[in-house]
Order: C-alpha cells, then structure tokens, then sequence
C-alpha cells in the first residue's frame, strides 16, 4: 500500500517543484546505499533508514490552501499532530512571527516566548523555552520544543522572583561563563512575565 | 536581545545550543506551579558515565549526575 | 539481581550433573542399568531427577519473573518511546535522509543495552555498526565508533578497540528523559570530531520485532555543502532563515539540536526493544523450563513406579518361595 502511495506522490511531483519533503527524491539516496551495502557486506540486510518510518507528506498544492497544518513537538509528548489551524505566531529570535497558510518555506530559531495557535474556536497560548520552527512551502509548519506549557500553567510570583534573583546574579557574574547564565535566566524570566501580563 | 554580535552570547561563553535549550527548558519547568513543577522537575534527571579512549584502551569513567551517590 | 540468582541456579544443577556420574543422569534414571541397580544407586537416581526437578523450578520462577518484570517496564517506556516518535520526523522531512553521504569522517554511534538476556538486539546493533564501520573507511576516510552500552562495549572491544573513541553506560538507573540524552548527545560533540553521524539502534516495532536503523546526522559543513552543489538537500537553499546573522550559524545550532533529538528517539526506541526482546526471551525460557519439567516428572515418576514394581515382585516371589 505504501509502495502505491510512494509511486503516487512521484508520478504526481514530478509537476511541481521537488521538495525535501517528497519521497521521491529521497528514496532515490536510499537506493545508492543499499547499493552500497549490498556490494560491501552481502551476507546482511541492510538496516532501515528513518525515512522508511515517515508518512509521506502531499506536495505542495497549487491553489493556496486555507488551513496550516501543525506539528508541535516535544520530547516527551506531540502537542499537536497534523492539526489544522488558522494560524500560529511563533516567538523567533527576531521577534513574534505570524505564519499564515502559504507562508514562504522558512527555518527559524525560537526563543523563549509566546507561542499562539489560532484555531476557529479560540486560541491557544502556550510560553516554549526554545528550539525550532520550520515552515514548508506544502503549508506544513513543524515546531520543535525542548518545553512548551500552557500559559496557564505558569506561576507569576516564581517567575518575579527568578527575574530579580538572576537581575542580582548577573551584575555580581565574574566569569563569561556566569554572565552568560545570568543572562539566560533574565531573558526567559522577563520573557514569562511579559507573556503572563500580555 | 543582548548582543547584536556574530556569535550570540551564549555561545562565546562556551555554551552548545544543546546546553543553552536546556538550561532554558529548566528555567521554564521551575516557574511551572505545583504539582507539575515537581512532576517535571523529577522527570529530568541526568546519570550517565563516560569514558574516553585513548589507544584502545578506556580511560578512567567519569560520572555525570545530578543525583547525589548513594 | 535476577541475574545472578539465576547462574546460581545454572551452576547448583549443572554440579550434580557432572560429578555425581559421567553418563547422563537423565537417560540412567529413566533405564536403571545392571551396575547401577548393584551398586543401589537407584534411590539415589530418584534423588539426582528430583534435586533437578527443583532446579528447574526455581529458573522458572525466576524467568517468569523476570518476564513480568520486562513487561511492566516495557509498558512505561513504550508510552514514553511512542511520544517521542514525533521529534525526528521534522528533522527527516527537511534535511532529508542521506544514508549514502560520502564524507571522510563518520562516526557510528551504537546504541546497545547495559544488561544482557534480551535476545540478539545487541549483537544485531553491532553487526550493523561493524558493517558501517566498513562501509565508512578507506584510504582517505576514517570511521570511528561512540558506543553507549555494556553490551555494545563489549562485543566491539574484541576486535576494533582502536576504533572506540568514546564509551557511555549506566544511561538507564533513571527512567530515560530528554535532557540526560541531551547532556549525553553534548558529550559526544564536544568529544568527536565528524563529518557524519551514523546511529545505529533497535527500532521497537512489537514485542517480538524490532527493526535495525540507522539514522544518519550531519555537520552543518556539511549540509551546506549538499545543500550548494544541489544534490538530495538543494532544496534547503530555498528556505529562508530566520534568527540570527548567518545561515552557518542556525545550521551549526540545528545540526547540534537534530543530533540530540535524533538520539533521544534512537535511545528510547532501543530500550524499548530491549524490553520487548527481553519479556519474549524470558517467555521463552519459561515455557522451555516448564517442558523440561514435564519431562523430568515423567521420568521420576516412571523411575519410581519401577523401583516399587521390583520390590513388589521381590516380595511376591519371596512370599511364594516359602509358601511354595
């Protein structure tokens, strides 16, 4: 069945521009390193490759679609999966970025901020420590945490105290080191209060 | 932000981009409110030990944890 | 633990084994021989089969244990490892999946479990990894392996100790989470230098399989370099970046970031396996011990029944002796 759906979305990208996410392309890199193997070291099978796991995904369509599709990952749970929003603002290290359906294919680096899903019926905020947002020319938006929770989760008094403790830690830090740490716990403390009084 | 240079803060002062996502994430986790906090907290716990080899042969393992030894 | 307990119980009935006879006790209980009847070694052959019996009932006890013990650890990673299938997928659909890169530094990072009785989850990563490890070097190229595990570490050690850069065990005395894999994954970059990151580990697919994989992560050298001559990730110069200066620098983070979300599944998805290999293993070995019972309760018994029919005939026929 895979097999059908591979040959499917290669017949089918073929009209448009290839992307990374296709199989097509990829599959191709596949059968040089079997290649490989099988010539190297014949009498075993060559191991699977992470991509043989991955549901393929759609090309990007040619009319501009009305939803963007989310994945928002973390390492001990999938917030969202494939969900389809309206919209999402992720905090990238620039500032707070609007991804809209259509959004031109970006890589971009989170800070510690705000993130909001806007989907019909409400919208959902969530405060993500850092990481990755990738957003594909098929409208796919991946988003990549090492923690994000809901804004409702956070406590407002810790998070003053921690942005006074690290405000002292940081003009008493000798070494680049120190600095450097006060610096981050100033930076996501003030980020968690603004996000907690916005 | 801080710095406007090449290189951000953090990593002139010798940090990886893994170090630095972990040392926010734990920020993060110790503002969460109670009971999640302890939840999270407890959940990310470090105990490994490495050795590097040298030659073929095994160096002294050192112990990474944040666990105390018992 | 079990472990041991379970080499004890080895060791208690292989003894009687050896010493008591150089033929098999098994076969002489079941046919007392001439001598042996002479000798009146055959209420001690009733003997050597029960002490046996008891034996093998203590392992089964100790398997089935063991089993349920694989099993309810193997719930909780499961849930855990399923979680964090999300993370690498990401990661897949934009760098792609270039198991075939030609570069001239690899490293191949073994995943492998610290304790053993699971099946061939280890030896299988291993094999993998050696035939990497081939496929990787040669005159101009150079491979190296970071082995994370006892098992691995061990079976690797016999024949290309040279090739060990770096060695991690003791990942599993807390329950496996993101930052000590992260931590770890850190290690390892600071440690070796590459142009390519190979893992190799146990993909859990079911308790009884497991499928071996082989992840591959790159520098950021290096993706630059695939993604500017328009090979399999040219497609990556049509993205734009955002967040900082210059584009070497997002992809040094995001190489560093991939690498230890990469590893954080790879470990979780092989100390899955390793459960799931374990509880099948240990099923097997206490059906294996409950046959073996069976059989040994046949033999005594039958011994048994034929040393009382002997006597009964002795009796019989000394009684008609005198009467006759």
């Amino acid at each position: 069945m895979l097999r059908h759906f591979t040959t499917r979305l290669l017949s089918r990208s073929i009209k448009f521009r290839p992307f990374s996410t296709n199989v097509a392309a990829a599959s191709a890199a596949d059968d040089a390193f079997v290649k490989a193997w099988r010539s190297t070291i014949p009498n075993l099978e060559p191991p699977k490759t992470p991509l043989s796991f991955m549901q393929p995904r759609p090309p990007a369509p040619s009319t501009l679609p009305s939803k963007l599709t989310v994945n928002l990952v973390l390492p001990y749970s999938s917030e969202f999966s494939n969900k389809e929003v309206d919209m999402v603002i992720i905090p990238a290290t620039n500032g707070q970025m609007g991804i809209l359906p259509g959004h031109v294919s970006t890589i971009a680096e989170l800070k510690p901020g705000l993130l909001s899903v806007h989907e019909e019926n409400g919208v959902k905020k969530y405060f993500v420590s850092g990481g990755f947002a990738f957003i594909h020319a098929n409208s796919f938006a991946d988003i990549i945490a090492v923690e994000a929770v809901p804004i409702d989760q956070l406590d407002s008094a810790s998070a003053q105290k921690g942005l006074a403790e690290f405000t002292l830690k940081l003009s008493s830090a000798s070494t680049d080191l120190e600095r450097a740490e006060a610096q981050i716990g100033v930076d996501v403390y003030s980020a968690i209060n603004s996000a907690l009084s916005g | 932000m801080a710095s406007n240079a090449a290189v951000p803060f953090w990593r002139a002062a010798g940090m990886t981009y893994i170090t630095y996502s972990n040392l926010c994430a734990n920020l993060v986790r110790n503002c969460l409110k109670e009971p999640r906090r302890t939840e999270a907290l407890t959940r990310e716990k470090v105990h490994f030990s490495v050795s590097k080899w040298v030659d073929g042969k095994p160096e002294k393992p050192t112990i990474r944890s944040d666990t105390p030894e018992e | 633990m079990a472990m041991a307990a379970l080499r004890r119980e080895g060791r208690r009935f292989a003894t009687p084994l050896m010493s008591a006879n150089p033929a098999n006790t098994l076969r002489s209980s079941l046919l007392p021989s001439e001598e042996q009847a002479i000798l009146g070694v055959r209420s001690i052959s009733t003997q050597v089969v029960r002490n046996r019996m008891r034996s093998v009932r203590n392992i089964q006890k100790i398997t089935k244990a063991m089993k349920m013990v694989a099993a309810s650890k193997l719930r909780a990673i499961q849930t855990r490892t399923e979680n964090s299938r999300g993370l690498w997928q990401p990661f897949t659909a934009l760098l792609g999946d270039l198991p075939s890169v030609d570069v001239k530094k690899t490293v191949v990072v073994t995943v492998s479990s610290d304790k053993g009785l699971c099946g061939g989850i280890n030896s299988t990563s291993v094999k993998i990894s050696r035939a990497l490890h081939k496929l990787n070097s040669g005159p101009e190229k150079e491979a190296k392996y970071v082995v994370l595990g006892e098992k691995a570490k061990a079976q690797l050690v016999r024949d290309s100790k040279k090739h060990i850069e770096l060695s991690m065990t003791e990942l599993q005395k807390n329950p496996l989470n993101y930052t000590q894999v992260s931590v770890l994954a850190d290690d390892i970059l600071k440690n070796v230098e590459f142009d390519a990151l190979r893992l190799v580990f146990n993909k859990f697919h079911s308790v009884v399989s497991f499928m071996p994989t082989t992840a591959t992560v790159l520098s950021p050298e290096v993706v630059e370099r695939e993604a500017e001559s328009g090979g399999k990730l040219g497609d990556l110069d049509l993205y734009e970046i955002e967040g900082a200066e210059t584009k070497g620098e997002v992809l040094q983070n995001l190489a560093e970031f991939q690498f230890s979300c990469v590893l954080f599944n790879a470990v979780l998805e092989n100390a899955c396996s390793e459960q799931g290999a374990r509880m099948s293993a240990m099923d097997s070995s206490s059906r294996n011990a409950g046959e073996m019972l069976d059989r040994l309760t046949l033999a005594y018994n039958r011994t048994r029944q034929a040393s009382i029919t002997t006597e009964l005939i002795e009796i019989i026929s000394g009684a008609s002796a005198l009467t006759g």
